[in-house]
This record gives structure tokens, sequence and C-alpha cells, in this order.
């Protein structure tokens, strides 16, 4: 099918393809710019926010605004650890001229983070470790990621898809 | 490519390979076609994918604090870059399936251009011809025709009929192909065997290959259908 093609009509095809990958990830990154987080969507992996989240929803980071509050949900990532983990911030140091430090807790968790946190670190450097505090967010939808990250080849399988798709059909 | 069999009630599909038989067509009959339109949509298009391309590697070998400041302007210009895109598709292509000229002996140099268009689910082919005619003036056509009058029961695209409607509905196609202006094609071919002779043989590439049944059966289907449609 795509051998007789011009040559014109083969690259106009591809870029289609492509226009459709890249558009979805600079939509990606320009939500990151407005909310000055690396990682503005996030899914909630484990229960340990329970009841205020549950596995699989999907929630909404805004990162602008450094003076975070005790009882605000944040999102954070460990040094040396790549999974970002869904806390509430229950303590707070510093801040004004000195760097704002936060000790989280996983509301269904019994002890607070400092077992979480990297060896030797009692607590997280509000610019540094932290990508965002929840705005909102929305149940359930984020199982997808779960079983996409739970089983990684229906993620090639999906890609494979969209661009066997788009490829070969016009319109 | 038009060999192919396709579904006959499958709109995109009668509109693409009809898309793709103009352009051969034309050629066929020496109008030399300008690229220029897909260049710049290529070039829009490239433009934007390579700056997502760059931006994904940075972030990938950066990471996010050390990019932040470059990707606000890498979103910046890939949006504007598609924006101007949709706009060259939408605003300045506008469907256009040939843009070129021709020079001949019998016309001179001459431009012609051509954009189709369908309705969702009806079967018909709008093109929207713009030419210079003899005068040299600029002149706008819009013309329809259902997709039966070339395209057989069986889902192949038959060239003579199609090539026949654009050459008796445009009269610089006429012109320069005069032989299927009238619509009878073979009377007109073995009377003047001039130097037109060549292009009929030209277009036996753009046959079917099962041209014997499928052109048989072409003008019979066609017109029982078109009856039925009133």
């Amino acid at each position: 099918m795509l051998g007789g093609l011009q040559p014109r009509q083969l690259l106009t095809q591809l870029l289609n393809f492509a226009l459709v990958l890249s558009t979805a990830f600079m939509l990606w990154k320009g939500l990151s710019v407005a909310t000055d987080s690396p990682s503005p969507i996030v899914v909630v992996l484990s229960g340990s926010m329970e009841p205020a989240f549950q596995r699989g929803d999907l929630l909404f980071l805004w990162n602008r605004g450094q003076d975070t509050q005790v009882g605000e949900i944040v999102v954070y990532n460990v040094k040396g650890k790549d999974i970002p983990i869904v806390h509430r911030v229950v303590r707070r140091y510093g801040g004004g001229n000195e760097p704002l430090q936060l000790l989280t807790k996983g509301d269904n968790n019994l002890a607070d983070d400092t077992e979480l946190y990297a060896r030797g670190q009692d607590y997280l450097t509000r610019s540094t470790d932290i990508i965002g505090s929840v705005i909102g967010y929305v149940p359930f939808v984020g199982y997808v990621t779960i079983l996409l990250c739970e089983h990684p080849w229906l993620k090639t399988v999906l890609l494979g898809l969209m661009g066997v798709m788009v490829v070969l059909q016009r319109e | 490519m038009a060999a192919t069999k396709i579904a006959v009630y499958s709109v995109p599909d009668l509109k693409n390979t009809t898309d793709d038989a103009l352009p051969n067509y034309l050629t066929s009959l020496k109008f030399k076609q300008s690229h220029f339109l897909t260049d710049v949509r290529l070039a829009l298009g490239y433009s934007a994918v390579v700056i997502a391309a760059i931006t994904f590697y940075a972030d990938y070998k950066l990471g996010w604090d050390k990019t932040k400041y470059w990707t606000f302007w890498a979103v910046l210009l890939y949006f504007t870059l598609n924006g101007a895109l949709t706009f060259w598709i939408w605003g300045v292509e506008k469907g256009k399936v040939f843009a070129g000229e021709v020079d001949h002996p019998s016309v001179g140099r001459k431009s012609l251009s051509i954009a189709s268009s369908v309705a969702k689910y009806t079967p018909i082919y709008n093109i929207t011809v713009e030419y210079t005619n003899a005068e040299g003036e600029t002149k706008t056509l819009r013309l329809s025709s259902p997709f039966t009058r070339w395209f057989d029961n069986d889902g192949f695209f038959v060239a003579r009929p199609f090539q026949q409607w654009l050459a008796s509905e445009i009269p610089l196609i006429g012109q320069v192909d005069p032989k299927n202006k009238g619509g009878d094609a073979k009377a007109a071919g073995s009377a003047n065997g001039k130097s037109e002779v060549a292009v009929p043989v030209e277009q036996e590439k753009y046959d079917t290959p099962k041209k014997t049944t499928s052109s048989d059966a072409a003008p019979t289907g066609t017109k029982s259908r078109r009856g039925k449609r009133g």
C-alpha cells in the first residue's frame, strides 16, 4: 500500500503521524510550563491516601506559589526513586528567608514519611523535592495508566496500532 | 495505484482514488505540476516536528529544571507553526489536488488549479477549477459529478469517462486533450493521428487491468444506478 505512493504523499502521511505524537507531547510540555511542574498530571498508584484518593485517581498539580501550608496534599519525588508519592503535609519548618522544609504523611498510613525519604533525609525541601500541590482530581480514569504501567507491552501495542492507523488511513 | 479495488460505499475511498487520478491524467497531458503548496505544508509541519523532537531529547537528557526556560519558547514556537500549518491547509490549500501549468501549441502557456471536496456520505465529487482562458483572464468553474460516472460496480476506477468529463467540462483541458472532449474518444483519436496519438497510449497505464470487462460494465451500471436516483 505504501509502495504505490508518491514521495510527497508518503511524507504527508508520515507527517500526520508525527504531528499526532508531537502535538500530544507539546501539549503536555505546555501544561508543564503553565503549572511550572515537570509532571502536571499524575495517577495515584497506592492506597496510602484513602479515603481521599483511591488507586487510579487522576490528580492535577499546580507548582506556582511556593508557600505550602500544613494540610495541603503534595506530590514529591525522592532522590534515587523515580515514583512520585502523593501525601499530605503535616509539619513545616523554615519559610520566609530560610528554605521551606516539609514533613509529609499518608492519611491511611500509621507513621509519617521519614521512612520513605532518602537515607539520612528527615524532611522534604519545598523548592527541589516537591513537583506540585494537588488542585483537582478525576476519580478512576487513571486506571488505564496503571494497566499500562503493569503491562508495559500494552504501550507498544497501543503505539503501534496508532501508527498503523494514521499512516494507512486517510481522513 | 488506480488499479486497486475500493469499497464503492466509502466516500473517502472514492474521493482519494479520484484525487490521485487527477494529477496522473493532467501530467500525462503535459501539464507541469507545481508542488509549492505541498512543499510549504511539509516544511511547516516538519519544522514543528523537529522542534518537538529537540524538546523531547533535551528533556530526556537534561531534565526539567535545566530545560524549563527553553521549553516555554519551544512550546510557543511549536503551536505557532502548527497554527500556520492549519491556516495553510484550510485557508490557502483549500483542498487543492492539482496546481500547475501547461505550455501547449494549441493554447499557449496557461495555468490550472483544481480543488476537490465531498459532502459527508454524499457520493458526489465537487471540484473548483481555476484556469486562464484564451483571453488570459482567470476563470473559476464549479463542477459536480456522481462518482458512479468513473467507478464501476466492482469498485474499479475507469479512467476514460473521468477524463472525458474533465475534458468536456473544462475548456482548457478540452483544448489540450480534444479526443476526450467530444465523449467519442475512439473516433476522434483515430481521425487525427498527429502529436496527440501518444497520449491515449500513455493513458492506458491508468486504466484498470480488467479493462475489457470493467469498461464494458461501467456504462450500464452507471446508467441504471443514476436512473434510480432520479
